[in-house]
């Protein structure tokens, strides 16, 4: 199960460059044709910067970092058995291709629960609040995992 | 700025246009695979998903499917005025499903210097069953300043 001794932990950073080509590649595997995420000329038109990141982008940095396996093994969550139950991003900053986020995952909670079935789940909430490189808060990502016992 | 949107001409009860994807194939999910860097065999291995307990084979990235929804609402409304987007994985998703986003507007008001509107949103499969249940809420631009 779940440690939760380990509410408030802290790990490692995320620290992760944004390119323009990461973003058109992300939009294209959704098959989102919105050209203010492909084309530079298009995002500048619409008044943006550059091309701005998708609305679920900051999964890249956290899945192409090794932050949430290292953060599962140290929690002793049964990697099995987890389940991504809720995923939720709070946007402060536009992030544009260039930029230098840094992400500091912390687990916010663990809590047991039971489901209607009657079976227990340790509920483990981690969020990780990215800076971009002038120390301005960018974005929260808050994600639930589900560990079923 | 505000793709013609504004908060004076948003109701609450407003639907989001209705957005449809699919039907998945087995290769989007090794494009988002690629692109997200979610390696996780369970979404591109059918041998190694049918092995975990998947009798047909793969499933699809609830991130995919949330990325689905994030098209749908930044086809709306313009990524700038998003301020926050939640979603549960309620259900999951396999290829050769289609999966049409839909939404409407639940509240809307104006805090902190900001005009909010706030949506729910849903997605499901061709059979109507939920994948994702969530919400988001934008700031949109006044007509008037």
């Amino acid at each position: 199960m779940a440690d939760s001794t380990k509410v408030g932990k802290t790990f490692d950073p995320i620290v992760w460059e944004v390119e323009r080509g990461k973003i058109r590649e992300m939009a294209k595997a959704i098959g989102d044709p919105n050209p203010i995420y492909l084309d530079r000329e298009a995002a500048i038109r619409a008044g943006y910067r550059d091309t701005p990141v998708p609305p679920t982008f900051l999964t890249v940095p956290m899945m192409w970092s090794s932050s949430m396996p290292v953060l599962i093994n140290d929690l002793k969550i049964n990697f099995m058995m987890v389940l991504h139950g809720e995923e939720e991003y709070e946007y402060y900053r536009d992030i544009y291709p260039g930029d230098t986020i840094t992400g500091i995952p912390r687990v916010a909670s663990v809590e047991e629960k039971t489901s209607k079935a009657g079976k227990k789940m340790d509920m483990v909430t981690v969020e990780i609040l990215y800076k971009n490189q002038h120390n301005e808060d960018v974005a929260k990502a808050r994600t639930l995992l589900v560990e079923r016992k | 700025m505000g793709n013609g949107l504004y908060f004076e001409d948003i109701k609450v009860g407003d639907a989001l246009p209705e957005l449809s994807k699919g039907p998945i194939a087995k290769l989007q999910h090794v494009l988002y695979a690629g692109a997200s860097g979610d390696f996780n065999p369970l979404h591109t291995d059918d041998d190694f998903a049918k092995a975990v307990g998947m009798k047909d084979g793969v499933i699809s990235h609830g991130m995919l499917i949330m990325g689905f929804v994030g098209q749908a609402i930044t086809a709306w409304v313009p990524r700038r005025c998003l301020k926050k987007f939640g979603v549960r994985f309620a259900g999951m998703t396999k290829p050769g499903n289609t999966i049409t986003v839909s939404g409407a507007v639940t509240d809307k008001r104006q805090e902190n210097g900001e005009n909010l509107i706030f949506c729910e949103v849903v997605a499901r499969d061709e059979g109507g069953d939920v994948k994702i249940a969530g919400n988001f809420s934008a700031a949109l631009p006044l007509k008037r300043g």
